[in-house]
């Protein structure tokens, strides 16, 4: 009986297994854009959990959520860090409160953006693929990988080429600053950083994103996470404009373009100051 | 285009002006498909505008700017009593430009950037035109559902709604948040700013964009502008402008304090 059970067991994490890994062959099948062929993945989207506090998995904080690594591998979840490029990470944590490029309304790389607080939408049609991310108003346009990389310079935003594997986009990015961070942790990679992104619909609602992350200048080998992003489908929501202003400080805030603070009334005595 | 053939139709080459017509390209909802990286022609950093001209342009004339002589003349804008002080005291202070700080032009400055430096790529389907601008990556996804303005909403680049009139894509855009300048000799505008643009693609490779801004509380009557963008080959694309990430537009900025020191430092 008990052998049974452990059978039966070792049966289910084997499942569980297979279903999460990537080579698993989903079979859900998205609508198509109005040629009949391309996927169609246009829409608003973001991912549910907080991983972009560390995508290593974090407590619970003060007004967020606890998060599991959205590190798939190694299996430990951790990023195969050299020794010496954990010691940096270490000191950005330390920094992070004014290190992070994020806190002075960078843009936030590859794969960060795609993780974030604050959605993204996905613009397509056929021959054309271009994701916007709210934050920062950051936007990366995909091109074939009939055509090599724009690569003698570092992006922020990377250099992007992608092909279709079926119903999945896979797409090679190079070109990365070293001044991007992975996460709110200083999760970082340097300029040899090379990412493959694949993005598959699960479901109607559901975008798997997996990011296989190639930096041997920072890492003993190469490493993937995957999320999810899931479809915003609140009535007339929308990419909104989010751009920072400086206080009196100089130190620029995120201020929603729905908050009074963002409109300069006009009036003469605030043009005569 | 019809205006143009029109005279020419009656005569000869009806055929041809209706042929022109048609192989506009277009989706399969019949607008025309805007679709593409876009350039506006080369010159100063202002549109071609209809109106009288003052010939102030230090942006691109006199002042050593980038395209110095070339581009078009700055407009005399018609600004109430008030505004044109205001804009002599910003004139002052053109370090002060939001766009040097790499805040987000606004409209229509978002296409009227100096000629032939940054492209915009256009994404178009049934339900919106998208504008993915190189310059300050700034992005616009303009609906063309028949929405109406958010309220409670103020925007460096407003909120811009869309429609089909014909084959013109018109996009009324609201709800700016009174921050922008239209360019870098200190025009402005503030909240009350709404803008009519018309996007005609009037051949394959050519955009005719108007823009018309009426602001009450800074022209006393609206002010036109009007440029053309044209195809950028496809071999080219979209780079990445991040002003934010490694400033260096405020050197640019020749007013007394600010560019200089920047210039030393």
């Amino acid at each position: 009986m008990r052998l049974v059970v452990a059978v039966a067991t070792l049966a289910m994490l084997t499942t569980a297994d297979i279903g999460q890994s990537a080579g698993d062959a989903k079979s859900f099948v998205p609508g198509r854009l109005w040629d009949g062929k391309t996927p169609d993945f246009r829409g608003i989207w973001q991912v549910r959990d907080t991983a972009y506090l560390n995508i290593e998995g974090h407590a619970a904080e003060r007004g967020i959520a606890a998060s599991k690594s959205i590190v798939v591998d190694p299996p430990d979840g951790k990023i195969p860090y050299k020794p010496e490029a954990l010691v940096a990470r270490q000191e950005h944590y330390r920094t992070r409160a004014t290190a992070d490029p994020s806190v002075r309304c960078y843009q936030a790389g590859v794969p960060r953006a795609t993780y974030l607080a604050t959605p993204l939408q996905i613009l397509q049609s056929p021959g054309n693929f271009a994701i916007v991310y709210q934050e920062n108003h950051a936007f990366r346009v995909f091109h074939p990988d009939t055509r090599p990389h724009f690569d003698n310079t570092d992006w922020w935003m990377g250099d992007t080429r992608y092909h279709w594997e079926g119903d999945t986009l896979v797409a090679d990015v190079v070109a990365q600053t070293d001044e991007a961070w992975l996460d709110q942790s200083g999760n970082f990679h340097s300029t040899d950083v090379h990412i493959v992104e694949r993005y598959q619909m699960t479901g109607a609602d559901a975008l798997e994103y997996e990011a296989r992350i190639e930096d041997p200048v920072v890492y003993r080998r190469p490493w993937t996470l995957r999320t999810v992003l899931y479809r915003v489908k609140q009535p007339g929501a929308r990419i909104v404009e989010d751009e920072c202003l400086e206080d009196a400080n100089g130190v620029r805030h995120h201020i929603a373009p729905t908050d009074p603070r963002n409109l300069l009334k006009s009036d003469y005595t605030r043009w005569k100051r | 285009m019809m205006r143009r053939c029109l005279p020419f139709a009656v005569f000869v080459t009806a055929t041809l002006c209706v042929f022109a017509q048609s192989a506009l390209p277009r989706l399969p909802d019949g607008h025309p498909d805007l679709q593409g990286l876009w350039m506006k022609s080369a010159g100063g950093f202002q549109g071609l505008f209809i109106g009288s001209l003052d010939g102030t342009n230090f942006a691109a004339g006199g002042r050593g700017g980038r395209g110095a002589g070339r581009g078009p003349a700055v407009p005399e804008y018609p600004y109430t009593p008030e505004a044109a002080a205001e804009r002599a005291d910003r004139l002052r202070r053109g370090y002060e430009d939001p766009e040097a700080h790499c805040h987000l032009p606004g409209v229509p400055r978002a296409l009227d950037q100096p000629g032939g430096l940054y492209p915009v790529q256009i994404i178009q389907d049934e339900k919106s035109v998208a504008l993915l601008h190189e310059a300050m990556h700034d992005v616009r996804i303009i609906p063309t559902d028949n929405s109406a303005h958010p309220r409670n909403y103020w925007a460096w680049d407003g909120d811009s709604r869309g429609r089909w009139e014909g084959d013109t894509l018109v996009v009324d855009v609201s709800n700016f948040n009174g921050r922008t300048w239209l360019d870098m000799a200190a025009n402005f505008v503030d909240e009350n700013e709404r803008v009519v643009e018309r996007f005609s693609l009037v051949d394959r490779d050519t955009i005719q964009y108007e823009a018309t801004i009426t602001d009450p509380t800074v022209f006393v009557r609206p002010v036109q502008m009007r440029f053309t963008l044209k195809r950028v080959p496809a071999e080219q694309q979209i780079l990445e402008y991040s002003c934010l990430e490694g400033e260096r537009s405020l050197q640019h900025y020749t007013a007394e304090d600010g560019g200089k020191k920047r210039r030393e430092q």
